[in-house]
């Protein structure tokens, strides 16, 4: 799948509109997305840093286009998640790439990286399970 | 934690309904229920909180952003003399399709706080159907603590209780 055609499926969705992001690189075992700073995404208002909710929300949105990029009616159904915060999100930019370690019939493991000027620096990691069926 | 008296709780509770602007005002949370004991946190419906065209489907990660919102007010309820707080990680298990219209409810409570980190527990149904959660979450948080703390100095700067 081409990403402009990811990036024209995901525009159906809610709630991706209301993150406003957009796929930048796409492979069969990644994604790769880039998502706009906007007021709505803070959860700190004094030093306008992204709210954490935000953050794992973005990586797992990014972690289910990884694994299931062509979806039809509604993104890959998420399991659960577990985040580890590292770093604040200052305002900027936010890019996110997702990972998927293991994708077998029924459950795929996605591994979710953010980070903002300095991909060594990471915001936040993320790890994201999938139910496929 | 008996030194937390109902002006305080209800102070703090007024003082983050007011928060300006971002993510949880448009959330639009609704304070049901201030204790030490925990919290109870309304979220009305919000279609661009949906995944499906037809938008009844909420996306997780509206529900972990909500856990961990609710979890920072527990925290301040709970304990006295927070300056500063980070989510240090966050575990969140979706328990079931979270397909509704109605206003989605949270309760959380901080059950552990030592001088650096507390750690919070909380879950989530909808309005009405409190057997049937739709998710449950742990995180824990990295504290400051300040001679007084961000909410106590609002307190004062307001002029007490009225």
């Amino acid at each position: 799948m081409n990403l402009q055609a990811v990036n024209a499926n995901l525009s159906g969705v809610p709630f991706f509109r209301f993150l406003n992001f957009a796929i930048r690189d796409i492979g069969e075992f990644h994604a790769q997305a880039e998502m706009t700073f906007a007021t709505r995404h803070i959860g700190n208002p004094v030093m306008e840093h992204y709210h954490g909710g935000i953050i794992a929300s973005f990586m797992e949105a990014t972690a289910a286009i990884a694994v299931k990029p062509d979806f039809a009616d509604v993104p890959a159904k998420p399991i659960n998640l577990t985040v580890d915060y590292l770093r604040p999100g200052v305002k900027g930019p936010l890019l996110a790439r997702a990972t998927v370690t293991r994708k077998g019939r029924r459950i795929a493991s996605v591994s979710a990286m953010a980070w903002q000027t300095d991909r060594d620096k990471p915001v936040a990691e993320g790890l994201y399970h999938f139910l496929l069926v | 934690m008996s030194g937390i008296d109902k002006t305080r709780m209800e102070r703090i509770a007024h003082r983050w309904n007011a928060r300006g602007s971002g993510l949880i005002t448009h959330m639009a949370l609704k304070i049901e229920e201030v204790s030490a004991e925990g919290v109870l946190v309304r979220m009305p419906f919000n279609p661009d909180f949906c995944v499906d065209r037809d938008q009844t489907l909420l996306h997780g990660g509206i529900l972990t952003a909500l856990l961990d919102s609710v979890f920072g007010l527990a925290n301040f309820v709970a304990i006295e003399g927070i300056s500063t707080m980070a989510t240090l990680d966050l575990r969140v298990d979706y328990l079931r399709a979270a397909q509704s219209r109605a206003d989605v409810i949270v309760r959380a409570h901080c059950f552990r706080q030592t001088r650096h980190i507390c750690f919070d527990s909380g879950s989530i149904w909808f309005d009405g159907r409190e057997g049937a959660e739709i998710a449950r979450g742990t995180a824990t948080f990295a504290l400051t603590r300040g001679e007084t703390g961000f909410y106590d100095s609002a307190i004062t700067e307001e002029g007490g209780p009225a």
